[in-house]
């Protein structure tokens, strides 16, 4: 189990670099020059090139590469002059330096140590809501088999399926918010109840798409665990069709649900692009999107190291949640991460 | 016996009739509209307030904010949509069965190794910052850049279905006949694995137009798609959004092609694969 769990530790480490490395040189190929970005369309070719030496651009870029990973993780005793720690997030002893963004002259860290609870929060209750929602809306369609609530679930759940969530937001925002005007439009809000209402809209549209998904999930589930012999035992044995449902069937459908559930929120912690896009969310897609346009590195850098840290995160503990609780995983045939 | 099941699927024909009716509108709805749907007018497509006009007799759609034709443009867009929808799921589909035929026969092999820990990492890379990227390294994007960065970008989720199938077809006896027999790899490759993961390779790739359409119109919604004036369904969206209070059409009708693209694959897909592996029902 140990050894099991170092070595899905130890490949997803070689996942996270391997997306940092190919990241690193698909940020460098951009056409556009940063430093001319930084320093404006007007600025005289000499204070351009400053720019680029003090941002350390005109190093070549194995020298950049080289530096990115020596500073990316290291402790706190690392030398290097007094301010060699200044754009350094700690977590202990152990530093993570991102660097420091070319538009907003403020360290990586700092800015997303920002952004991150807010698109955490929107994560969590999206995914909050589309586990509660797709759980009973599967339970009612699955124990109503071939009636009008069955049929009015799946359809529902293929509409919801299909339909992206710049289409759902922007429905979800003309009749909510402009239409009846019961929510704000967008925006964060300033204090904590305004927060709770300018989360509502983006948190159900991304809920929608996953609750969609999910009451298909339990609903196929469940099917499939009501013609099981175990089933019938339950019910020769007495127990009620509310217990036989629940305790029985829903229980067995729960962990493709909750493999889901956790997938889906590694994927969401990363940030929500178009979502947060739409409703000016100011998270980590939002933010990573105008990094982009900005040609800001260092930026772009630090959201796909979290984005990919995300996602590596949830696989591994899925996997291992997996073999903890179903001993046929845990035997070397089964245990191949993919 | 597998078309018959698939004729008797109410949702699969419904998804059929929705295809049938897009490419339809593809083909002749830019020829049937009969406006241009780059060219402004100003005298019939505005209100006198100088908004754009509601539908209307003349434009079935209304029009947009340059006052152009929306039913023209969502003809042309469509053209867009499924021409970049299909051969984005072509070229993606042909990789993806390549990679997972090759990493599927060669199980645990250092091939396979290799091939899947490039599958990992390129899942674990931001799908939407990858393909931004690449578009942004282009310098002028246009449908055909956009179909090649989707399907050189979403072969990924193919290739892992086609490997699993692979895995459990090579493991059958025939296999072995056919290597004792003296076949040589590529021929059992070509004779014996591929025809049998065909039925997989099928369902991924339906339900692939879906996702790459989707994905057309999420990168021309975020402004990375194919350069204007060009129409597509995801940036006539994202221009209608700012006008919605005004002129709820203008998202309507695109909201409204795009869902209904996206439904018709996902259903045909699904169709397509309760006919080919029944047990699922």
């Amino acid at each position: 189990m140990i050894k099991r769990a170092l070595r899905r530790l130890g490949w997803s480490v070689f996942v996270v670099w391997a997306t940092v490395t190919l990241a690193f040189f698909v940020n460098h190929s951009l056409p556009d020059d940063p430093a001319r970005m930084v320093a404006g369309a007007q600025a005289r070719p000499q204070d351009v090139e400053r720019i680029r030496a003090q941002l350390g651009l005109d190093r070549p870029i194995l020298v950049q590469y080289g530096s990115y990973l020596s500073r990316l993780v290291h402790t706190r005793w690392r030398g290097g002059g007094a301010d060699a720690h200044a754009t350094c997030g700690a977590l202990g002893p152990l530093h993570v330096d991102l660097g420091k963004s070319y538009q907003k002259r403020q360290p990586v860290v700092t800015v997303l140590a920002e952004r991150a609870p807010k698109t955490a929060l929107l994560a969590f209750a999206a995914v909050a809501l589309q586990v509660a929602f797709g759980m009973i809306a599967g339970v009612v369609a699955a124990s109503r088999k071939r009636t009008w609530a069955d049929t009015a679930a799946v359809g529902a759940s293929l509409v919801g399926v299909s339909a992206p969530t710049f289409v759902t937001g922007v429905v979800l925002q003309y009749v909510l918010a402009h239409k009846l005007r019961l929510l704000p439009l967008d925006g964060y809000g300033t204090t904590l109840a305004e927060h709770l209402r300018c989360l509502v809209l983006p948190a159900l549209t991304l809920g929608v798409f996953g609750a969609a998904y999910y009451t298909r999930l339990v609903r196929d589930e469940m099917l499939g665990q009501l013609d099981q012999d175990y089933v019938r035992t339950a019910y020769a044995k007495g127990l009620s069709r509310a217990s036989v449902l629940v305790r029985h069937a829903l229980r067995n459908a729960l962990m493709p649900l909750m493999t889901a559930a956790a997938l889906d929120l590694g994927t969401l912690l990363g940030g929500a692009i178009v979502t947060e896009s739409i409703f000016r969310w100011p998270g980590l897609g939002a933010l990573s999107i105008q990094a982009l346009l900005d040609r800001d590195g260092p930026v772009i850098m630090g959201c796909v190291i979290l984005t990919s840290t995300a996602v590596v995160l949830a696989n591994v503990v899925v996997d291992l949640a997996y073999g903890a609780l179903d001993p046929r995983v845990r035997d070397e045939g089964a245990a191949d991460p993919t | 016996m597998t078309f018959a099941r698939f004729r008797k699927n109410r949702g699969a024909m419904v998804g059929v009739a929705i295809v049938a009716l897009l490419l339809g509108f593809a083909l002749f709805g830019p020829w049937l509209v009969r406006h241009d749907p780059l060219a402004s007018d100003f005298v019939h497509g505005a209100t006198r307030e100088g908004l754009p006009s509601p539908p209307s007799g003349r434009y079935l759609l209304g029009a947009d904010r340059l006052f152009r034709d929306q039913l023209a443009r969502l003809a042309t867009g469509a053209r867009v949509s499924l021409l970049i929808g299909l051969a984005a799921t072509l070229i993606a589909t042909a990789l993806g069965t390549v990679v997972g035929v090759i990493s599927g026969y060669y199980e645990r092999r250092a091939v396979d190794t290799v091939l899947m820990r490039v599958v990992d990492v390129g899942l674990a890379f931001p799908f939407l910052l990858l393909v931004m990227a690449v578009g942004a390294a282009l310098d002028r994007t246009t449908a055909t850049t956009i179909l090649v960065t989707l399907g050189l970008t979403g072969w990924l989720g193919t290739a892992r279905v086609v490997r699993a199938k692979t895995i459990q077809i090579a493991h059958h006896d025939f296999v072995l006949a056919a290597r004792a027999l003296g076949r040589s790899t590529p021929g059992i490759l070509w004779r014996h694995i591929l025809p049998n993961v065909l039925g997989p390779v099928l369902v991924v790739g339906t339900v692939s137009v879906s996702q790459m359409i989707l994905a057309e119109s999420v990168l021309s919604y975020l402004g990375a798609g194919i350069a204007p004036p060009t129409p597509t369904w995801g940036h006539m969206l994202f221009e209608g959004q700012d006008y919605f209070g005004a002129a709820p059409w203008l998202v309507a009708a695109p909201a409204g092609a795009i869902l209904l693209a996206v439904l018709g694959f996902n259903l045909v897909g699904e169709g397509l694969r309760d006919a080919i592996d029944p047990r699922q029902e």
